[in-house]
């Protein structure tokens, strides 16, 4: 058996006890809060070498446009490191305790709050990179305390997959524009349109947030107002309600599917919806489900047809030894043109909604979908702990899901955490 | 030849030898252990990696908040469910394989011992993967052969009852090729005279096993208990692949709330947490070692 817990203490340990030389403990307090402006970047083209992060495929792919951005740069030379997913953030941390950082990181968007927050991150230069350019759920991501950290580089948001035969057997023609819409659609695509499940609400556990805090959003909620967590407001509840009514009424199931079951089990009509992003549209047509599923944008409750929305950001490091050209390159991925040309690549969604007019996307039918529910999509708040908040959530999801606690209660338990664990601010 | 020269040599000798695991034992192990052991005392986070000295020092706060953590605390009873229940169950199931390794089928001895072994070997990704198809709730094996004879399987790793069981047996069907090959080695140990004189005296198998085999194999087996103990008090592995903690929490164990914390960035609450279980580990050698010590005086 292997031990990780001690192997990671034994990593964070040799980076503090490296730098336990001698001197007084306790932490600066005061520290002023006021939105900073990030300095501004020089003219001309870049040169000199520029160290990059990048996850994933995005990691893997990263260099193609690398290589353009030096065609044009003759003088810089980018570094590409792909870096995996499940070891990136203990990556990063372990990074900016030594100080070993590099100058250009991607980052995920539920992660800039917390490292904002450890004062690594250099704030975005706004005379180089403009808001506007971005979806505004997007750019949210990357602002901290109304400071902006981190600059927004591809999108995803999460949209209903539908089964089409089945819908259409349940004499759904048009998508469900309301809460009780939706349920009516799901309900008849249990009882006409043949599926065993009208729909796959993912019962709690990990990342079930995602699912579940669009709906408070959707009934004019909210779970932080940027002094208190308002998890257990009536909208708050009433959104649990909601999401609890699915299983109570039998019309999602309360087992956990895994990675890999869902897709088999929406193509053959067992489960007649779910909710996922863009990428889905990719395993899917793998999987020979081309021209099977149709897209629903999201449902308004009393509030706004609001979706989550998720991707990657990039961020300059403060320690960046050549931070000029670091946010020349940054500004470089963010120009419509190569943001298409991204998408392209991997399929990543275009942070730019310039980059949306582009034919390669304006005449996708499914991406438009998702295009127009990125204008109302919303981020959770970039809070230091708003991950370790999330993973409170998940578990009174569950709770509720399987039926063991009430929408209220789990709403008081969620308060409770979240009030406790704080906003780390 | 005078004596103190050749000492010293001797001893710098030694030491030289010695050095380079002093040193990285030192550098690598006891720094980390007693830094960690300082971090516990402390409200390190995430955002204090630019400045790890500049945090409150909290003294046990830490210690207290940990027991007052309901996860915290059914970590625990899972994870003592998992030690009192695995332990044993893992125990048993090794030694009546090396028993039957030992006695007949010696034509394919070497080949059940390779297969039974082999779980020790494998990765803990690909184990999962297979359990995972065969404990499928409606299409894995468990559930269709349980069908045959008219029992509906549960939902295995979905619910709360079962799955803690479920990964009991997994954690001991993947261990007890370990325990086989150190009960085999202490099977062998075992003088053949002694079994012809239990003969001679009239002892059935039964008896030859109850009062000859098993007191002669209880330094083995006390061997076996320890180490499997001080792997299962960390029981992370099954969790981790199998249910992520869940569901409500019923695979939760010290281990994996720990890495959680660690996740989160609360260096300081995880390294306490990280100590109550090296310190678990600790009592629990102690107790063994005293129970090998008094059976082998």
């Amino acid at each position: 058996m292997t031990r990780p817990t001690r192997r990671r203490t034994v990593l964070l340990a040799a980076v503090t006890a490296a730098a336990l030389v001698a001197s007084a403990c306790g932490r600066d307090s005061g520290g002023d809060d006021a939105p900073a402006e990030g300095e501004a970047v020089s003219q001309g083209k870049a040169s000199g070498e520029i160290n990059v992060w990048a996850m994933g495929t995005e990691g893997e792919k990263l260099s193609v446009l690398a290589d353009d951005f030096m065609k044009d740069n003759p003088d810089a030379k980018v570094n590409v490191t792909a870096v995996p997913w499940d070891g990136a953030h203990n990556k990063i941390s372990a990074a900016i305790a030594g100080q070993q950082t590099p100058d250009v990181t991607m980052l995920g968007t539920t992660w800039i709050g917390e490292f904002a927050k450890t004062g690594a991150l250099d704030v975005v230069p706004s005379d180089f990179v403009s808001e506007e350019d971005f979806f505004p759920g997007a750019w949210e991501t990357g602002v901290v305390d109304g400071t902006s950290y981190s600059v927004p580089w591809y999108v995803e948001t999460r949209l209903l997959y539908v089964n089409s035969a089945v819908a259409e057997k349940a004499g759904i023609t048009e998508p469900p524009a309301t809460w009780d819409e939706l349920k009516q659609a799901v309900k008849d695509m249990q009882e006409k349109g043949g599926a065993k499940w009208g729909t796959y609400l993912q019962p709690g556990q990990t990342g079930s947030w995602q699912t579940v805090v669009p709906f408070i959003w959707q009934n004019g909620g909210d779970v932080y107002d940027g002094e208190n967590f308002t998890l257990d407001s009536p909208e708050a509840t009433e959104a649990l309600e909601y999401y609890q009514s699915f299983y109570t009424e039998g019309l999602s199931t309360k087992d956990r599917l895994r990675e890999g079951e869902t897709e088999p089990k929406i193509l053959s009509g067992e489960i007649g919806s779910f909710v996922s992003g863009p990428w889905h549209i990719g395993l899917l047509n793998e999987l020979g489900g081309e021209g099977k599923f149709e897209l629903w944008p999201m449902p308004s409750g009393p509030g706004e047809a609001n979706s989550f929305i998720g991707g990657s950001n990039m961020s300059v490091f403060k320690e960046s030894k050549n931070r000029d050209a670091a946010w020349k390159f940054v500004s470089y991925l963010m120009q419509p043109e190569v943001q298409v040309k991204w998408y392209q690549t991997v399929n990543d969604l275009p942070a730019v909604q310039k980059a949306w007019d582009d034919e390669a996307l304006s005449g996708d039918e499914q991406l438009k979908i998702f295009g127009d529910q990125l204008d109302k999509a919303k981020a959770p708040p970039s809070i230091p702990t708003w991950e370790q908040i999330a993973a409170g959530v998940d578990t009174e999801l569950e709770k509720i899901a399987k039926g063991t606690a009430t929408p209220a209660d789990a709403a008081k338990a969620m308060q409770a955490q979240a009030t406790s664990i704080g906003s780390g601010g | 030849m005078s004596a103190r020269p050749g000492a010293l040599t001797r001893a710098l000798t030694g030491w030289a030898f010695a050095l380079p695991f002093a040193a990285l034992f030192l550098v690598f192990t006891a720094g980390p252990v007693l830094a960690s052991l300082l971090m516990s005392l402390t409200d390190l986070g995430r955002a204090d990696l630019l400045d790890p000295l500049g945090v409150n020092i909290v003294g046990l706060d830490n210690y207290v908040r940990l027991f007052g953590d309901p996860k915290f605390v059914t970590a625990s009873v899972n994870t003592a469910v998992f030690v009192v229940v695995g332990v044993p169950l893992t125990m048993a199931v090794g030694l009546l394989v090396a028993l039957g390794l030992n006695s007949g089928l010696i034509k394919f001895r070497a080949l059940f011992r390779v297969g039974y072994y082999l779980p020790v070997v494998t990765s803990i990704v690909a184990i999962s993967v297979v359990w995972r198809f065969l404990l499928q709730p409606e299409t894995g094996l468990l559930n269709e052969l349980l069908g045959l004879v008219g029992i509906a399987g549960p939902n295995w790793l979905n619910n709360e009852t079962f799955a803690l069981p479920t990964l009991i047996v997994m954690g001991a069907w993947r261990n007890l090729g370990f325990a086989m090959v150190i009960f085999l080695a202490g099977l062998q140990a075992i003088p053949k005279d002694l079994y012809e004189a239990a003969t001679i005296d009239g002892a059935r198998k039964w008896a030859q096993l109850r009062y000859l085999t098993v007191p002669m194999l209880r330094p083995t087996m006390l061997f076996v208990a320890v180490i499997t103990t001080i792997g299962y008090v960390q029981f992370f592995e099954e969790p981790f692949v199998m249910t992520q903690g869940g569901p409500l929490d019923s695979t939760l164990s010290m281990a994996f709330h720990t890495y959680n914390q660690f996740g989160f960035g609360n260096y300081g609450y995880a390294s306490a947490m990280g100590y109550v279980l090296f310190v678990v580990v600790v009592l629990l050698s102690i107790a063994w070692f005293r129970l090998l010590r008094n059976n082998l005086d």
